[in-house]
């Protein structure tokens, strides 16, 4: 065991987790004090009826005070105080978050601007500002990946001044986080491959990277068996119940994980590709993730080297001998891209250059690695990695990642 | 029946003036590194003009302040932040987080990843000035202790490392 | 793998642990919105400096603390009236608790008191009594305790509490505070983690969560116990079996408590044994047992206990007895390491073999639904001689 000479670890959010769970959140709700929630999705998730679902499990439970539905990717400031009028207007008391990232980064946006009666959200920006208990907030998420109901963290654009400013505290943490399989049933076979990436993304840079401690560990470890035991299987048969529950929990368990131990540089140039030329986070993730991995290699193959373990199962991390392990994990998860691949008809994406948009062009240019290598340098997850990257390092990566060939070891610096 | 006392607790003067006179140094170290090296230059080049970073020990100092001046003139500010416009805090979170920061006993990257530094505002510039403190403790510490206090040493010619390490402790002493 | 149906879990407490974690503490006061905190320390743990290196990690916070240090018993409904005085009078906002055992209960117990102003402490009390949540309280563990420290249950005369809300929203394990020189107490309090950790790890009310936790608990207690009874000054390792204790802490229920604890307490107050060393001793009996009559997920202890490397490599046939037998190695070791000082078997602990009987009698009166004298029985007897059920 990794034992950090200093560690925090902690994971307030309350679980509740299975096939028919969306029926306690009344329940929830009122141990919460609560009785009139605002629920707030986006066009997504309620044209995939699960808002209808929602509303229909919990409707003779509670009375629900208000629904937005129209929740943009790029929520921001001017959306959160309207949201926040018609929270006031109807006199609603909590919030239920249904949906990915931005529907949750939202809601706690809500929470924020209600909770403390103000207009001016930014002034509560940064680490530690809140200095209250919130609204009972319920996150029910819709993507098996992103994790975020087990932040304390939101991240809220300004678009009127540019940017995107990042909330810190404890009472950011949702009260309960409802994992129930039939709001990730229905998520298509490609978009269950990428978001499954992204919380396997979370799990590994969490194990490997510098914050890494004891608690987290088995968090990911924990998440990486349930993704690889389940994922392939779930893209195959989407109708699978308890692989879908499967895959949630896994999503939860890494955003335990990396909500504590943060993430690296797979993360760094994820975000800058998602920024520079709109690629889905999860799809940049599955690219970038053996890259990251063969980057890393030099300074912590022997942590690598134990995902072998919930990756393959015990047979095979027996039948490897330990020097070769850590090779294998990326071998296997570039495998584990491959298969996807196939399991979709092609709409998972092996390297950038086969990356989409819906009119068939190139969504990564080439002419655009320089760009995404500077944005990358001036993301935070690189604090957490254990190699440092500078400009022309992130161009190495970017362009393995692009053309589809691993890095080439004797290129990368080490000191 | 239970006894009850009312503990106003002191300070920590001695470690105290030594964190005080590590960051008086780093600041001046920063403005002269600001003007001898390049890749120092181009990081605060990128930076808004009168760009002001803090660095201190929270909740009561000592700080040490530098900043861009309107012309884009790198300068340490002195070591009150107080009535200056700060865009970029670091803020290590108690005494004892500075002093295992200031003998080496846990980098940058470490003490971030421990929480006993937290980052407030722009995440980039965040990421520039952590840049700038790296090059800067090569340049000022012998390579076996900057091994510590850094991810990777960097292979830099003779030239800049040796000639740029007497022209940096020079400036940071004279402060110019 | 383990798919639990369904579950619902929660765990407020967060962990700093390692070096200089103490000093962390103003900070964090400050992101749970408190002030002005009061700490609440018995007489032994203050003879022994501790009150005063945690006041030391207040220097340059501006903060200002209140000081109960030096509580001794009987810790009864009147000591928690005349702290709750102090406390509001002095406008305290939080509690700071330094110890282990029944000081952590009093600490508990005084945040209900604080929060609840028109209702007595008898209205409060029984199963999830406190439906909102209470002052910020932290924990600063010392050597010792009863594995209860961090749990959602408290007890003082005979009221006993439980609600999530009692559970520390924060540990600060700092080393200066968990080293001990008692090997005895060590193990105890390793063995009530371990005991309480295996029971909720193989218990079929487990779920991903209480995974987490269990998991590590075992983890830490298996690689670390054995050292530090070496080394007790290891710092690391002490650390490491605090955070076993805090962690098992979290996940102890009504539902995942089982033949180990209740051996441990019954036999335990009977002959006037620390009831660590005795749920040491039953322990892995109680999973033999459990393993061949009630189907307990037994093979899961193998990675915790072994890590990868060796549970790669064992059969799974054969991984139910493993477990046991690495868990009586683990006594062996200890009675090794301590020169006989921690017994094996029942027999060295001095149980008289003629009150086998009266033993598993009384944990029948513990209501734990599922075991039947005999299985009691059956346990202590193996235990008593040091022969394990097995299959085959
Ligand atoms: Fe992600």
């Amino acid at each position: 065991m990794h034992l950090p000479g200093y560690y925090e670890f902690s994971a307030r959010v309350k679980v509740v987790s299975g096939h028919r769970v969306l029926e306690k959140i009344p329940a929830e709700l009122r141990k919460l004090g609560a009785s009139k929630p605002f629920i707030v999705t986006d066009n997504g998730v309620s044209s995939a009826g699960l808002l209808e679902i929602v509303t229909d499990s919990i409707r003779s439970g509670v009375t629900i005070g208000a629904v937005a539905d129209d929740i943009p990717q790029d929520s921001d400031v001017c959306i959160i105080n309207d949201l926040a009028g018609i929270f006031r207007e109807r006199g609603c008391d909590s919030l239920i978050a249904l949906g990915g990232g931005s529907v949750i980064d939202t809601a706690k946006g809500i929470n924020i601007v209600i909770s403390e009666n103000t207009y001016d959200l930014m002034k509560f920006s940064g680490a530690g500002r809140l200095k209250r208990a919130l609204k009972p907030l319920i996150a029910v998420p819709t993507t098996a990946g992103t994790g975020s109901e087990t932040t304390m963290v939101a991240v809220i654009a300004d678009h009127e001044r540019q940017r995107k400013m990042l909330f810190v505290s404890y009472f950011l943490v949702p009260d309960v986080a409802v994992l129930d399989s039939r709001m990730t049933l229905s998520l298509p076979p490609a978009m269950t491959a990428a978001t499954a990436m992204d919380a396997l993304c979370h799990a590994v840079e969490a194990y490997t990277c510098l914050a890494k401690n004891p608690m987290s560990d088995i968090c990911a470890l924990e998440a990486i068996e349930l993704i690889s035991r389940n994922l392939l299987h779930v893209v195959n048969n989407p109708g699978d119940k308890d692989g879908r529950l499967a895959l949630a929990n896994a999503a939860t368990l890494a955003g335990m994980a990396f909500s504590n131990s943060m993430v690296g540089m797979v993360h760094a140039l994820g975000h800058s590709v998602g920024s520079v030329c709109g690629v889905p986070h999860g799809m940049a993730m599955s690219v970038l993730l053996p890259y990251g991995l063969e980057y890393n290699m030099h300074k912590v193959s022997h942590f690598i080297a134990e995902l072998l373990f919930p990756l393959a199962g015990s047979e095979i991390f027996a039948r490897t001998p330990k020097h070769l392990r850590a090779e294998r994990v990326v071998t296997i998860i570039r495998k584990l891209n491959q298969d996807l691949h196939d399991a979709t008809g092609g709409r998972h994406a092996r390297f950038f250059g086969e990356v989409l948009d819906r009119h068939g062009a190139h969504m990564v240019e080439k002419e655009k690695i320089p760009d995404i290598a500077r944005t990358a340098l001036g993301d935070g997850a690189l604090f957490y990695n254990p190699e440092d990257l500078d400009y022309d390092d992130m161009l190495m990566v970017m362009e393995g990642a692009w053309e589809g060939v691993p890095l080439k070891r004797n290129l990368i610096k080490s000191g | 029946m239970v006894s009850y006392r009312e503990v106003k607790p002191g300070g920590k003067p001695f470690k105290r003036a030594y964190v005080a006179v590590m960051l008086w140094f780093v600041g001046r170290a920063v403005q002269a590194a600001a003007r001898v090296d390049r890749a120092v230059a181009r990081e605060f080049d990128d930076l808004p003009d009168s760009f002001t970073f803090c660095l201190g020990v929270e909740p009561r100092g000592p700080f040490m302040v530098v900043g861009k001046s309107k012309k884009g003139r790198v300068k340490y500010l002195g070591w009150n932040p107080a009535g200056k416009e700060i865009d970029l805090a670091m803020r290590i979170q108690n005494m004892e987080a500075a002093i295992l920061l200031f003998t080496f006993q846990e980098n940058n990257a470490l003490s971030a990843c421990r929480n006993r530094i937290t980052v407030d505002g722009d995440i980039p510039a965040a990421c520039a000035m952590m840049r700038v403190i790296d090059i800067v403790e090569v340049y000022l510490l012998p390579k076996m202790i900057a091994r510590l206090a850094i991810k990777r040493y960097p292979s830099w010619s003779f030239r800049r490392k040796y000639l740029g390490r007497i022209r940096i402790y020079f400036r940071s002493v004279l402060g110019y | 793998m383990f798919l639990p149906n369904e579950y619902e879990f929660s765990c407020f407490v967060k962990i700093n642990s390692g070096t200089r974690a103490l000093e962390h503490l103003p900070h964090e006061l400050d992101a749970l919105n408190a002030r002005k905190p009061l700490i609440v320390a018995g007489k032994d743990v203050s003879k022994e400096g501790h009150v005063r290196k945690l006041m030391s990690a207040f220097r340059d916070s501006g903060m200002t603390i209140g000081v109960c240090d030096d509580i001794s018993g009987p810790f009864d409904a009147p000591l928690i009236e005349a702290i709750t005085n102090l406390y509001r009078n002095k406008d305290h906002d939080s509690i700071v608790a330094v110890g282990s055992g029944s000081i952590v209960d009093v600490a508990k117990v005084l945040n209900v008191s604080v929060s609840y102003g028109g209702r007595t402490l008898r209205e409060l009390a029984g199963k999830n009594g406190i439906p909102n949540p209470l002052d910020p309280f932290i924990f600063v563990p010392t050597a010792g305790g009863d594995g209860y420290e961090t749990s959602r249950y408290a007890e003082i005369e005979d009221m006993k509490f439980s609600s999530d809300f009692l559970m520390p929203d924060l540990v600060v394990i700092d080393p200066r505070m968990v080293t001990s020189r008692d090997t005895r107490i060590i193990v105890a309090t390793a063995m009530t983690a371990l005991a309480h950790a295996v029971e909720a790890y193989t218990s079929p009310a487990k779920n991903h969560i209480t995974d987490i936790y269990a998991h590590a608990a075992i983890k830490y207690v298996a690689e670390y116990l054995i050292p530090v009874v070496r080394h007790p000054a290891d710092r690391d390792g002490s650390c490491a079996l605090a955070n076993a204790a805090c962690m098992a802490g979290c996940v102890v229920s009504d539902m995942t408590m089982g033949m180990a604890h209740i051996l441990g307490e019954t036999i335990g107050a009977m002959f006037g044994i620390t009831p660590g060393i005795c749920m040491g001793i039953v322990l892995p009996y109680t999973v033999a047992h459990r393993a061949l009559h009630f189907g307990a997920r037994t093979a899961d202890l193998i990675l915790p206990l072994a890590g990868f490397d060796d549970c790669a490599k064992i059969s799974p046939s054969l991984s139910d007895a493993v477990a046991v037998t690495m868990m009586i190695d683990l006594q062996h070791e200890l009675n090794g390491q301590t020169h006989g000082g921690i017994p094996r078997t029942l027999e060295e602990a001095d149980v008289p073999p003629y009150m086998l009987q009266d033993i598993a009698e009384r944990c029948i009166t513990d209501d734990l639904p599922g075991y039947t004298y005999s299985d009691y029985l059956t346990v202590v007897k193996q235990a008593w001689e040091g022969s394990p059920a097995m299959n085959g």
